[in-house]
């Protein structure tokens, strides 16, 4: 599992709520091993603890037990405010209700984690153009969230994820808010993103035209990895 | 929406601060007034030993040499001469002790402006003699009103009980109560006539030109007759002086019970303001804004919001103040009699501030910048995958 190339490495990792009451397993032991330029899908039925094991990954929660490496960078054993830098550098979010920042322009909302890692306006502009060419809203930098469509919201969210140069987006339920036409149009410039910029992908979903496209996926069944296999033997089965 | 709530709240706390700080300048000045043009004048000037006990043989002497004096400084607007003494005003149905204030009219009228206050009566007659002025409060004890007989009892210079028939020839009022029960007024001829005095008195009260003059027109005066008591209004009524600080002070207390109540207003709102934008914070700490630029965010948020509210509420109190400072507040609702006991007039000319305005603005951004910490400090105990589930 470790032959170098990891860029997500979590050991027997484990989240239980009520822990003092009636303890619940939203993640229960889960080993998970993911390389880079991968492209999967996490699955699972309502509840099976898809959320929470991103949440995890991306250090957005604690885990209760266990280790997560991150290009070899225990994040489980970092403070919060160092938490915050790590995301902050190494991870791109995109998230189910897209949450764009309302009152900023799409090219705004890319160009803020910019900001925070304190680059330039000229290196800003450059990869604010650079990206909106990339999911294909150029005349569109900008339009407040509320003047665009649910698919143009998640493809400018993952612009955001991409703003920092991340070397993996964690994308939780990313066509969920989507209608068909959408969906397909976001997952074909997450492919393009994966192939040619080799950023590895590592997303949430329930939706079978997500699961179809995805290389590898992970099924979770009350908190545990059910089964994980590569989607040549997926399709076979669906 | 919420952003125009947090403004006019500032804006109005803001107006609210000023709008108690300029009733009680303008009450202020207004008692200042009362007192300096009605009752006291700026600066008295008497014989060192009078105001002991009132003693008519303590005049003033060489008064031509002191009018000689005074008439030297520019400064000095007016003056009134008067002859003082204590008594017992009796009449058929009772008596009460009074200070009686042998006046020459013509110069009391640019002095303490006794002609204006008459309320009843017609005034000093030039032909009549023994003619009084009372007060409105002792007229209604006493019942008495004009043409009324009453008796004036007092001590002459020879230290010999005196007294003297008078007739009521006016009733007057002014905004103190008090006093106006304390003190008659009779023509200084017939007072001194009693008292033994021929051309002489006891007490030259003057009005200078502008209150910026006082404490050196008051130097002047203490240099020139060294031999004379000469003091200003805040030497005659330290108590007024001890008012205008008190409240001075008292009105600061009202502005902090103001912002503690805008204070809530804005821990209320922002608090409204985090709990609606929870999704978006979690997100903006989800995707690496640290939790000091969070709380910064809120901080500058707040603190433009109050550099916002801060003109207008500046500007809707200038514009109120200003109005009422020339149309003037009528109080009389509030208790014209209850305003009248403790001196002050109850038409109010309200007065903007501009002094402490800079105290103002430093008590109200401290207020909305502290009020916003602890919004700031619930922003910062935001979990983000928490508030990103919600």
């Amino acid at each position: 599992m470790t032959n170098g190339k990891a860029i997500i490495d979590a050991h027997n990792i484990s989240k239980i709520y009520n822990a003092d009451t009636i303890p619940v397993y939203a993640v229960n032991n889960v080993h998970l091993h993911i390389e880079e330029g991968e492209f999967t899908a996490l699955v699972g039925p309502s509840g099976s603890g898809k959320t929470t094991l991103l949440n995890l990954i991306g250090g957005l929660d604690k885990a209760d037990a266990g280790n997560i490496y991150i290009n070899n960078i225990d994040i489980t054993k970092l403070s919060a405010g160092k938490l915050i830098d790590f995301r902050l550098k190494n991870i791109g979010f995109v998230f189910q209700s897209f949450n764009l920042i309302p009152v900023l322009t799409a090219k705004e909302n890319v160009e803020f984690i910019m900001l925070l890692q304190g680059a330039g306006k000229t290196e800003r502009l450059q990869r604010v153009q650079q990206l909106f060419k990339e999911i294909g809203l150029e005349d569109k930098l900008n339009s407040r969230p509320a003047e665009l469509s649910g698919g143009q919201q998640q493809r400018v969210a993952v612009a955001r994820a991409l703003a920092s140069k991340p070397r993996f987006v964690l994308a939780d339920e990313p066509t969920a808010n989507l209608d068909s036409k959408s969906a397909a149009n976001l997952l074909d410039i997450m492919e393009m993103l994966n192939k040619e910029e080799k950023i590895t992908f590592l997303f949430s979903t329930h939706d079978q035209r997500v699961i179809q496209r995805a290389r590898r996926v992970v099924t979770l069944v009350d908190g545990a990895v059910a089964e994980d296999t590569s989607n040549t033997m997926m399709n076979g089965k669906l | 929406m919420r952003s125009i709530i947090v403004m006019m709240s500032i804006a109005i706390g803001l107006f609210a601060g000023m709008a108690v700080l300029s009733l009680y300048k303008g009450m202020m000045k207004s008692r200042i007034a009362t007192v300096v043009n009605a009752e006291i004048g700026h600066i008295q000037i008497h014989d060192t030993d009078f105001k002991k006990d009132y003693e008519p043989r303590f005049f003033i002497k060489n008064a031509n040499t002191v009018l000689h004096e005074i008439q030297k400084i520019p400064e000095i607007k007016a003056i009134a001469l008067r002859s003082i003494t204590t008594g017992m005003l009796i009449t058929p149905t009772g008596s009460a002790g009074v200070k009686i204030n042998g006046i020459i009219p013509a110069q009391e009228n640019g002095v303490s402006q006794l002609k204006l206050k008459i309320k009843k009566g017609k005034g000093f007659s030039e032909k009549k003699k023994n003619e009084v002025f009372i007060g409105k409060k002792l007229a209604d004890k006493m019942k008495l009103k004009p043409g009324s007989k009453l008796v004036l009892t007092f001590t002459d210079t020879a230290g010999e009980i005196v007294s003297g028939a008078f007739r009521i020839a006016a009733i007057y009022q002014s905004d103190n109560a008090p006093l106006d029960e304390r003190n008659v007024y009779v023509k200084i001829a017939d007072l001194n006539e009693l008292l033994g005095l021929t051309d002489q008195f006891h007490e030259i009260a003057i009005i200078i030109q502008d209150d910026k003059y006082l404490a050196s027109v008051k130097k002047k005066l203490q240099q020139h007759l060294p031999q004379y008591q000469v003091d200003s209004w805040i030497d005659i009524s330290p108590e007024m002086d001890l008012m205008v600080k008190t409240t001075d002070q008292y009105s600061y207390i009202i502005i902090v019970i103001i912002m503690i109540a805008l204070a809530f207003g804005i821990i209320n709102t922002m608090l409204m303001a985090i709990l609606e934008r929870t999704r978006e914070i979690g997100m903006m700490i989800a995707l690496g804004t640290s939790r000091i630029r969070v709380f910064m965010l809120i901080l500058f948020e707040t603190f433009f919001l109050t550099a916002a509210g801060t003109p207008i509420g500046i500007f809707l109190a200038w514009g109120i103040i200003s109005y009422f400072n020339k149309r003037g507040l009528d109080l009389s609702g509030m208790g014209k009699e209850m305003m009248s006991s403790f001196g002050f007039n109850t038409l109010v000319y309200p007065e903007f501030p501009g002094e402490k305005l800079f105290g103002i603005l430093v008590i109200v951004v401290s207020t909305a910048i502290i009020s916003c910490l602890f919004p700031a400090a619930r922003a910062l105990k935001l979990k983000p995958a928490d508030a990103l589930r919600r």
